[in-house]
């Protein structure tokens, strides 16, 4: 299980949008100021897609998460589950 | 030869103190009690900047460029015999009006050699120390770039970041300067959120420490704190 906690705020909005679009993604928008992303199966984000400046495209984890980085690059980034506890 | 040459304008002076902290009166090693802080009922305030200040062995070009290019008003000059701390040399230390009642200052040592821990240093560790100033839209951030470009110089591209978009530059003494404004208001929800990062942050050097190991990537934070966000969450579920 993969999870990506977003901070509702502007600048990391692009990242649940993208998600919205990824068919095997769950997304729940909790009332808590926090947007939980899950999935069973490795996500990709696009830098461009969602349209992010560097500053904030290499900080897109601030919200927190769960799962394991297996590629982080200019462009894109490759999420994989892991059993590792946190 | 530089050893003479900076004893030249060093004074004795009238304080009995050894060190500089002693001579301030500030001690390093007592750095305060959080537990007195939380419940002493005092709630301190400030408001804004007054100064901030740092050394300058070039006197002629930094005052051509904070007063003369930059044209930030200069304000006030001390003037004075080196005091206070042991072998302090005499000095100026001058300020230039930044905003809103912020200035920013430099000493200039009289007689003084740079010494070669101050040289300035083209690492992200010497950038870190910085200063910032603010205006307040898209439109002044811009002109700021392209006057001071106009100007002759180097201005760094915009970089947008989290809540700022900023420009950086640099003073003849190699300090780095932003100019920046703010995105966005900041909400209740921005500090919850910074208090959760670093709690992160902090649980896992104090953890990494027990063990003699060390914190070494930012994804192990990044975990730590979607477990704490993870709790948060259960708990205004619960």
């Amino acid at each position: 299980m993969i999870r990506v906690y977003v901070l509702n705020v502007p600048e990391f909005a692009g990242l649940i949008e993208s998600a919205h679009r990824m068919d095997h993604c769950r997304v729940a928008e909790g009332d808590a100021g926090y947007t939980v992303i899950e999935s069973d199966s490795e996500i990709i984000f696009d830098r461009k897609e969602m349209k992010m400046k560097p500053a904030v495209w290499y900080g897109i984890f601030t919200g927190g998460l769960e799962g394991e980085i297996a590629d982080f690059g200019r462009d894109q980034v490759r999420v994989i589950g892991t059993n590792r506890a946190l | 030869m530089s050893d003479i040459k900076n004893d030249v304008h060093r004074r004795e002076d009238s304080s009995s103190a050894k060190t500089y902290s002693e001579a301030m009166g500030i001690d390093a090693d007592a750095l305060g009690d959080s537990e007195i802080a939380k419940n002493d009922g005092i709630q301190l305030r400030l408001q804004g900047v007054d100064h901030t200040a740092r050394p300058t062995w070039k006197l002629n070009e930094t005052i051509e460029f904070y007063r003369d290019v930059l044209r930030l008003p200069l304000i006030h000059t001390i003037s004075a015999r080196g005091w206070g701390p042991p072998g302090h040399h005499d000095f100026l230390h001058f300020f230039f009006d930044s905003g809103k009642g912020s200035t920013i200052a430099f000493f200039y040592y009289i007689g003084s050699d740079q010494p070669e821990k101050y040289a300035p240093e083209q690492h992200h560790f010497y950038a870190a120390t910085h200063t910032a100033w603010s205006v307040d839209t898209e439109e002044e951030l811009q002109l700021w770039k392209e006057t001071l470009e106009g100007r002759g110089i180097k201005i760094s591209p915009y970089t947008r970041h989290e809540i700022l978009e900023s420009i950086y530059f640099y003073d003849p003494n190699g300090y780095p300067l932003e100019v920046t404004r703010r995105l966005r208001d900041l909400h209740k929800l921005d500090s919850t959120d910074a208090e959760l990062t670093l709690q992160a942050a902090t649980m896992l050097e104090r953890e990494a420490a027990e063990k003699g190991e060390r914190v070494t990537s930012i994804d192990d934070i990044w975990r730590r704190k979607a477990k704490l966000v993870q709790e948060t969450l259960e708990r205004r579920k619960g």
